[in-house]
């Protein structure tokens, strides 16, 4: 465990460079921030502001089209120049992630216990028997109920919210110190968004590790996230804590985003983020 | 105009059989992905229908939009029967109720271009633009908010919320009176789906266009609709106007539904929006 002082992750003047028939372009610019352990930073911003990149990035999954500069320090660590070797030890056994969409990230040939079992020997080895008990045991810790029949079912037998739990299984089997959500209850129905959200919080509050929320759901965020930050464009529009972002947005673009959000409560008639 | 039912569907029903287990003697199993499903649209006026996914309210929409066969029930359109419309009958149906899905990308030919998808349900009907395509993809184009130079463009050089707005091109080129909107902004960013929200409801305004809107976001529907139906496994569990139904949900499923949606601390927003006042943002 990283001591309380220095942050879990830093990330210091991180640009992303995109290779594109125009020539290089940069997608992520300049970016600063750090998570302290046990706590939530949520990244918000549109399609495009990079926020997505910036996470792929931190996994060291970028595309080769892509190049990243800058530091991004993990407990320490220097990632950012590690070999895909040095990398692959890292994902899953210091940080992991879970994507938004929780089917076309399983293989729909495996079943879901094969496959968590895959990840956990893949770092730790030893027999299938041991793993198979880790799957379980890691189905259970995401409240999938029977868990020693369900291991042996394939993705296509559980609903979108269970195949999300099932990747938060996987993505907490090996017990990461941060695990980076990519907008992890975007393709979900809000009844089972609610629930997942809540055992996300739940497991963050047991394991105690830190995470990475990234979604473009201002309400979502405003409930999982201690701090904010907002992308634009690859840039940072502004940072703080949730409460100062909520309540008090410096930024001009950021009280335009909260205007576009669309409130149950009260119908206006007209959203106001959406000058043309 | 408004005021008068335009559309209405009568318990519809759409019954999938799933083969048994294969065993000798065993049973096939139905499933009622629609049971019983009755609703009317009021001109000039848009219905929501919500529900969680597997609720039954996509399959409510293709079967109101006849691009999926009902297994029971009725449809009218302004008062004539269109429940087994085929022919010339379906082709008149279909330039007055048009469909835009929710994926913007996977809904328009990556290889044509925006002309040409734009104008493809006219070349499906056969009838020519009386000012000419070019301009009538321009004016459409305009409509929705777009550069009408990009015509020429395809639809990999726009974004997710450019690309519905070229869906929604499309499903006006025809002049449809009612569009069915499948989750037509649900893919969307926040500020993007409030513009193209504030476009629906333009265009709502300005052609008096009915709307049949499935959605999943309470929060959305709760902006437009004048009236919700709520979808729960294949029945419609609760129907009213939006005061009703948000203001005074009847429904037990309802009132869950209502509850999960995720919300800013409410004591945030006050602080916010009086913070914005005071340094004259307009709110």
């Amino acid at each position: 465990m990283t001591d309380t002082m220095t942050p879990l992750l830093e990330v210091t003047d991180l640009t992303i460079t995109a290779a594109t028939s125009d020539g290089p372009t940069e997608i992520v610019n300049n970016l600063s921030f750090t998570l302290d352990p046990h706590s939530t930073l949520g990244i918000v911003g549109e399609s495009g502001s990079g926020k997505s990149m910036t996470s792929l990035a931190i996994m060291g999954l970028l595309p080769d089209s892509c190049t990243a500069t800058g530091s991004i320090r993990l407990g320490g660590t220097e990632l950012l120049g590690l070999s895909d070797r040095e990398l692959r030890r890292v994902r899953g056994e210091k940080m992991a992630m879970v994507f938004q969409d929780p089917l076309s990230s399983l293989n729909p040939y495996y079943t879901v216990g094969l496959q968590i079992e895959e990840v956990y020997r893949a770092h730790r080895g030893g027999s299938r028997r041991a793993a198979r008990a880790v799957a379980i045991e890691a189905l259970d810790r995401v409240k999938i109920k029977e868990p020693a029949r369900r291991v042996d079912h394939y993705p296509h037998q559980f609903s979108g919210g269970m195949r999300q739990r099932i990747m938060i299984a996987m993505a907490l089997c090996l017990q990461p110190e941060l695990l980076i959500a990519d907008e992890p209850t975007t393709a979900l129905d809000v009844t089972v968004q609610a629930q997942i959200l809540e055992l996300l919080a739940e497991l963050k509050e047991q394991s105690g590790s830190g995470m990475v929320f990234i979604t473009h759901d201002l309400a979502v965020v405003s409930q999982v996230a201690e701090n904010v930050l907002v992308l634009k464009d690859g840039c940072q529009v502004e940072s703080g804590t949730a409460q100062q972002i909520f309540s008090a947005p410096r930024a001009a673009y950021t009280r335009a985003l909260l205007d576009a959000v669309p409130r149950i409560d009260d119908p206006f008639d007209d959203l106001k983020g959406a000058s043309r | 105009m408004t005021g008068d039912v335009l559309f209405s569907a009568r318990n519809l029903t759409k019954e999938y059989v799933t083969p048994g287990n294969g065993a000798f003697g065993s049973r096939k199993n139905r499933f009622m992905a629609v049971d019983g499903v009755s609703f009317d649209v009021t001109a000039g006026t848009m219905l929501a229908v919500v529900g969680e996914s597997g609720s039954g309210k996509s399959t409510t929409a293709r079967i109101a939009a006849k691009l999926l066969d009902m297994t029971s029930g009725s449809l009218q359109f302004e008062g004539e029967d269109v429940t087994a419309a085929r022919g010339k009958q379906l082709a008149s149906f279909r330039n007055n109720v048009q469909v835009v899905f929710q994926d913007p990308f996977s809904s328009l030919n990556p290889k044509h271009t925006i002309e040409r998808i734009i104008t493809a349900p006219l070349d499906y009907q056969g009838i020519t633009a009386p000012q000419g395509n070019r301009t009538l993809v321009r004016e459409l184009l305009e409509r929705v908010g777009l550069n009408p130079d990009h015509s020429a463009r395809y639809p990999a050089q726009f974004s997710g919320g450019q690309a519905q707005r070229i869906g929604i091109a499309r499903a006006l080129a025809v002049g449809p009176k009612l569009v069915v909107c499948d989750e037509a902004v649900s893919a969307l960013d926040v500020s993007v789906q409030a513009r193209v929200i504030n476009l629906l409801r333009e265009l709502q305004r300005d052609l008096g266009l009915s709307y049949i809107f499935i959605a999943h976001d309470l929060a959305v529907v709760r902006q437009i609709a004048e009236s919700v139906a709520v979808m729960n496994q294949g029945r419609i569990v609760e129907q009213g106007s939006r005061e009703q139904i948000f203001d005074a949900p009847q429904h037990e499923y309802t009132r869950q539904l209502l509850a999960a949606v995720p919300q800013i601390n409410p004591e945030w927003e006050r602080q916010r929006i009086a913070a914005g006042l005071a340094e004259g943002h307009e709110r």
